[in-house]
């Protein structure tokens, strides 16, 4: 199977099928939601139903211009001479990987992946495949992610060290995912949140998929105390600003690195990502039995270097 | 106690924002500890491990080699990750997650360690050592062993905040501490004393750089201040500011930085290597040329230049301008009055290339423009005007000495970022956002590019990189250490910045090399000149 990596995205020119595309196209797979990925507005678009549903809500279509096909979870559909079947990937509500059969040869497209649990969200299911087109966002042997339990028990504990102390706790957290799963720890661990509504606003698909947040509120600046704060990190300036006592968690890949306080503003550190960490990518590569492997985003370069170094046929992709 | 239990207090240090969480920590932590444990950790903490005060002289290099052997992972991969995260030790324990059996570490044991090393000669045996370390140690052990290395814990702890800890383990006065402290320069001794309480034993000693002194800047003093003296006044030099200690021609020069700058000024402190006498001077360093002090431009030449060429030394000889005599005849004189100290400082036998600074006694306020006006002439940066009769106040900005300088308020600001140039400047990082402090947090607060030269965007270029910590497209977050002289028209609300204000007009004055990051202008001083302006 041809595919074309280019700034624009992945193409298959023989499916006509692009993978993420970063410009409009006329057929594009979106493996989950965030804009990095899903963006524009392609002529027919494929995806889970969650990830469809997330997509339409930040990308309307009032002309209904486009074609949406949804491909459930491990069902497989003919796409144009080829096999697709959608596989779960655990980076945020919806998020899947792609494996495309055809003419007896399987080429895997991950998206944005993790291979341990998530917070929320299904876990991963990766099939064999023949080619793998892996993303490195956190491709270097330094990133070693918390499993979830650990990452919740953090969360609930800085939550619950701040407010004992009359103290404020914010998270601030991507407004798609990230945001959400702090939002469900920290209800879940029976703590009162206030979201902002950037984040508060993918409350409902998460609750659909079957996750509480019982007791949450939006945020209002006027009332903020006695409750943890999920918010954008625009908001920290202003929290900030307003002499609160407010102290700041960052959960997130990038706080394996004590300079990340520095580049955050958090004090609190958590590393819990939505991506992979380095073992995890090691073990999607060695459970996809690829015998080929294209590495994209991120640590790319570094990542395929250390994949040749074991003999895999690794090539980055920048 | 542990040298794992140590890491762990490092790292709860490291997250606590709040200074008062961060003395908490450490004084309840020091309260637990016997007095030979008490003293390993306070010297592990000051970034002085050897209890002869010796330096490791381990380069990160021969971390990242020895990591290399024990993990197995490339050299080349190893010193990526370390830029990706700005610490080559926080890496090294990272990677060794894992790996490593976690055997426990007593602090006796670390300290043993340590100076095994130091007593190594060979840098394949250093590098040995410290590989058969990360194979013994458990990975947050390792990170603040490795750390305490290269001279660099980077967790928010600064020798002030040891020193208070200290006092408030031992229930002991902090200005007594902090005496002490200035006397010694050993704060393990001075923990130790302060636990026994026999602080008013510790001797003074030479060749550790004493607080320096610092002036408050005329805006932020009350209006009629100048009314209320006597005051002295001398021309404010604008050079770097240094200790010189002297004593049995044994020689010493220190920056506020703490730094010895002794071997890149031979023609200064060689001649003074006939000084027998133990003295102290407090002064500024500068181009001194045509018999007179250069600017701050002149000495900036010397500074850019690694090499020490006989060349560059006759082209830009520096002097040292004394203002202050600290030691002399055996005796710390920072209680002593400041005419005392001035007295004493007149009838040394001094010489070229040290300088006494003209001193002369403000005869009333109106007196000032013409005399800053005149410093000015003299290409000098301002005027300082000293309380009379007051005291050496170590390491305090208390108002007895007040600073004049240029018209247009500076600020001494940290970079926190840079962003790629664009045309002739686009392979270089050459446009900077800067922040001020607020507590231990730096907060954005503008944005320049004028200023600098070509040269000195590119020497920044290079040094910003070794300290990106992340990269959006073209511009680079950078570990907060460069600090920069920015000049402005005046400073506005906004909510562009953290800070909460922004410049009008800034513009870059100087690269200020001998200025830690911890000492910059704060927010606080930025909402002073914001209100005096309105």
């Amino acid at each position: 199977m041809e595919v074309h990596f280019s700034p624009d995205g992945i193409h298959l020119p023989e499916l006509g099928l692009w993978l993420d595309p970063r410009r409009p196209v006329p057929a594009a797979w979106l493996s989950h939601a965030h804009s990095d990925h899903a963006s524009g507005v392609h002529s027919l678009v494929l995806a889970t139903p969650t990830t469809l549903q997330l997509y339409a809500d930040r990308w309307p279509d009032p002309a209904g211009a486009r074609t949406e096909l949804a491909l459930h979870p491990l069902e497989t559909i003919e796409f144009r001479g080829a096999e697709l079947t959608a596989y779960p990937a655990a980076h945020i509500l919806g998020a899947a990987q792609l494996l495309i059969a055809r003419n007896g040869e399987r080429l895997l497209y991950t998206g944005d992946i993790k291979r341990k649990l998530p917070l929320c969200g299904w876990p991963t299911i990766v099939p064999p495949c023949d080619r793998l087109i892996i993303e490195s966002t956190f491709g270097l042997p330094v990133f070693r992610f918390l499993d979830p339990e650990p990452a919740r028990l953090r969360i609930a504990a800085f939550a619950r060290e701040c407010l004992d102390a009359g103290e404020i706790p914010a998270f601030t957290g991507y407004p798609l995912g990230r945001g959400q799963e702090i939002a469900h720890a920290l209800t879940q661990a029976g703590i009162p949140i206030s979201v902002h509504g950037a984040i508060a606003r993918y409350i409902p698909f998460y609750e659909q998929a079957g996750y509480g947040f019982s007791g949450w509120q939006p945020y209002q600046a006027q009332k903020i105390s006695d409750r943890a704060l999920v918010v954008t990190q625009d908001l920290r300036p202003r929290l900030e600003a307003a002499q609160k006592n407010v102290r700041f968690a960052l959960v997130s890949g990038w706080a394996m690195f004590d300079s990340a306080r520095a580049a955050s503003g958090a004090e609190e550190l958590i590393p819990y990502s939505d991506h992979a960490g380095f073992e995890e990518l090691l073990g999607l590569v060695a459970e996809s039995q690829a015998r080929q492997v294209d590495v994209v985003h991120g640590y790319a370069e570094q990542f395929a270097a250390i994949l040749r170094a074991r003999g895999i046929q690794a090539t980055a992709r920048a | 106690m542990t040298m794992d239990a140590l890491a762990a207090l490092c790292d709860r240090i490291a997250s606590a924002a709040a200074r008062t969480r961060k003395l908490n920590l450490l004084a309840d932590y020091l309260r637990t500890l016997d007095d030979g444990d008490l003293a390993r950790a306070v010297r592990f903490l000051s970034g002085s491990p050897l209890p002869d005060g010796r330096k490791l002289s381990v380069g990160a290099a021969t971390l990242r080699a020895a990591a290399a052997s024990a993990t197995g992972w490339d050299l080349e991969l190893i010193r990526f990750c370390s830029r990706v995260a700005g610490d080559s030790a926080e890496i090294i324990a990272l990677l060794m997650a894992g790996r490593s059996a976690g055997l426990p570490l007593s602090l006796s044991g670390a300290e043993q360690h340590l100076l095994a090393l130091a007593a190594e000669r060979s840098k394949a045996r250093k590098q040995k050592l410290i590989e058969q370390w990360l194979l013994a140690y458990a990975p947050l052990t390792l990170k603040y062993l490795l750390k305490t290395l290269t001279g660099m814990l980077r967790i928010g702890l600064q020798a002030k905040l040891v020193e208070e800890a200290i006092a408030r383990a031992s229930a002991q006065p902090l200005e007594l501490v902090r005496a002490a402290s200035n006397r010694s320069g050993d704060l393990a001794e001075v923990a130790l004393a302060a636990r026994h309480q026999t602080l008013d034993r510790i001797q003074a000693r030479l060749f550790h750089p004493l607080d320096f002194m610092l002036a408050k800047p005329l805006e932020s003093m009350p209006d009629g201040v100048l009314d209320s003296g006597p005051w002295w006044v001398e021309d404010k030099y604008d050079g770097i500011r240094c200790q010189l200690h002297a004593a049995h021609g044994k020689v010493r020069l220190f920056t506020r930085g703490q730094e010895d700058v002794t071997a890149s000024y031979p023609d200064l402190t060689v001649p003074l290597s006939a000084i027998h006498p133990p003295l102290i001077l407090d002064g500024e360093l500068l181009v001194w040329r045509d018999g007179a002090p250069q600017s701050f431009n002149a000495l900036q030449q010397r500074l850019a230049r690694k090499r020490l060429t006989p060349a560059l030394l006759a082209e830009c000889p520096v002097a040292f301008i004394a203002y202050d005599l600290l030691y002399a005849g055996q005796t710390l004189l920072l209680n002593e009055p400041l005419e005392r100290r001035r007295a004493l400082l007149e009838s040394l036998p001094l010489q070229p290339p040290i300088h006494i600074a003209p001193q002369r006694r403000l005869a009333s306020p109106q007196e000032l423009d013409a005399l800053f006006e005149a410093a000015r002439a003299r290409r000098n940066e301002g005027l300082l005007l000293k309380r009379a009769g007051s005291l050496y106040e170590a390491g305090r900005r208390g108002g007895a000495w007040i600073k004049v300088k240029r018209a247009l308020a500076t600020l001494d600001v940290v970079i926190t970022a840079a962003e790629q140039g664009r045309g002739r400047r686009a392979t270089m990082l050459s446009d900077y956002t800067f922040a001020v402090r607020d507590g231990s947090r730096f907060l954005n607060i503008g944005k320049a590019y004028s200023g600098l030269t070509d040269e000195e965007i590119r020497q920044l270029t290079r040094l910003l990189k070794s300290l990106a910590t992340e990269r959006f497209g073209r511009v680079v977050l950078v570990r907060p250490e460069v600090v920069l002289e920015v000049a402005f028209d005046g400073i506005q609300k906004s909510p562009r910045h953290k800070s909460g204000f922004a410049m009008r007009f800034p513009r870059i004055l100087r690269w200020r090399k001998d200025k830690p990051p911890e000492e910059i202008d704060t927010l606080d001083r930025v909402r002073e000149i914001y209100v005096a302006s309105l």
